[in-house]
């Protein structure tokens, strides 16, 4: 282990929880790890779900995160917003660092239209990880911009579809219009090693940002 | 629609029906509200990797809890996030938020919110990329830690 003596030992002594763990009647049975989210974003079918299942140590989970959209009621004679309520599937897994220290992978749909349930769901994430498919670039453009614009660290993963990839890193770059800080590579989210590179590389860049 | 879970684009768009719907209007359970009384005043929200733990109060009061309340203190008898309760009891996030908060308020569980300060600190970034490290390849290879 690299990074010596934790100044807190578990790292997580620190409780910054005390503030909604204070009523304090009951004790906990079990100290609970230190959770870390990272969040995989991607267009329906860029391989999310897969990436996560190849790392994770459980099944994905699937949830539903529930949205109420306002709709602009220029039909509505009564000049009252419409309230639709969406579900949103999104798939999640996990892997314990130790037994203080574990990480959770969010895999939530990258397209635009989703965009009103990213804040939910990033809310104090280390890291982003966009999977692009080099064939629907399109899908991913939101979920760029969402982490360019929130400071988030991220890289973006081009799913390499039975090792094939449409268009040069250079022409993806290109055509994402990402800075040259922004990681990119290909990678296979069949592949645990692969997914774990990938993690790693985005990881590594939220490191990169404490520094700075 | 009827129930307010099925997903409008399910099958559409691609996504997969998340299970059976629940006969239950999801909100019916927390009698309606969409926030704890607790997190409304404190106005912090959970996120979704936040850890719920039973606590020992919560263990002993098990028998007379009801419904979705016993079921998640139950399955708390080791530390869970928001999100894993609401996949395994089939809950909506929210409605997740609100029992917990109900829960903590009446010292049954205990709710462990993450600090981003925390969990945004080079030491723990170090621990998550020596420990992703530590995770074989398919072929049981280890990444060079160069």
């Amino acid at each position: 282990m690299a990074c010596g003596p934790s100044p807190t030992p578990g790292g997580y002594s620190v409780t910054p929880t005390e503030p909604l763990v204070r009523s304090g009647t009951g004790q906990a049975s079990v100290r609970p790890p230190l959770p870390v989210k990272l969040v995989i974003a991607g267009g329906f079918g860029v391989g999310k779900t897969t990436a996560v299942g190849s790392i994770s140590e459980i099944e994905p989970l699937t949830t539903e995160a529930a949205i109420t959209e306002v709709a602009a009621g220029v039909d509505d004679l009564s000049h009252t917003p419409r309230k639709t309520t969406t579900t949103v599937a999104m798939d999640f897994g996990c892997i314990t660092i130790d037994p203080t220290l574990k990480l959770y992978l969010f895999g939530t749909p990258g397209q635009e239209r989703f965009g009103f349930m990213w804040d939910d769901i990033v809310e104090g994430a280390v890291g982003g990880l966009v999977i692009v498919d080099t064939r629907r670039l399109d899908d991913c453009y939101a979920a760029v911009d969402y982490f360019e614009h929130r400071q988030i660290p991220f890289a973006v993963a081009v799913n390499a579809f039975d090792g094939q990839v449409a268009h040069t890193l250079e022409e993806v770059r290109w055509a994402l219009d990402v800075s040259d800080g922004v990681p990119l590579l290909v990678f296979d989210a069949r592949e645990r090693g692969s997914v774990r590179d990938a993690l790693l590389v985005v990881l590594e860049q939220a490191l990169a940002r404490t520094a700075g | 629609m009827a129930d307010g879970r099925t997903p409008g684009g399910g099958g559409e768009d691609g996504f997969p029906p998340v299970g059976p719907a629940s006969a239950v209007r999801p909100f019916l359970v927390t009698a309606g509200r969409v926030a704890g009384a607790g997190e409304a005043s404190s106005g912090r929200t959970m996120p979704v990797e936040t850890q719920l733990v039973a606590t020992t109060d919560g263990l002993d009061a098990l028998d007379g809890l009801s419904f979705e309340r016993h079921d998640i203190v139950a399955a708390c008898r080791q530390p869970q996030s928001i999100a894993e309760i609401a996949a395994r009891l089939k809950l909506h996030l929210n409605v997740v938020r609100v029992l917990a908060e109900d829960l903590r308020t009446a010292g049954q569980l205990s709710v462990h919110v993450p600090d981003s300060g925390v969990t945004h600190d080079a030491s723990v970034l170090r621990r998550l990329i020596d420990g992703l490290r530590a995770i074989p390849d398919s072929r049981g290879v280890l990444r060079d830690s160069d």
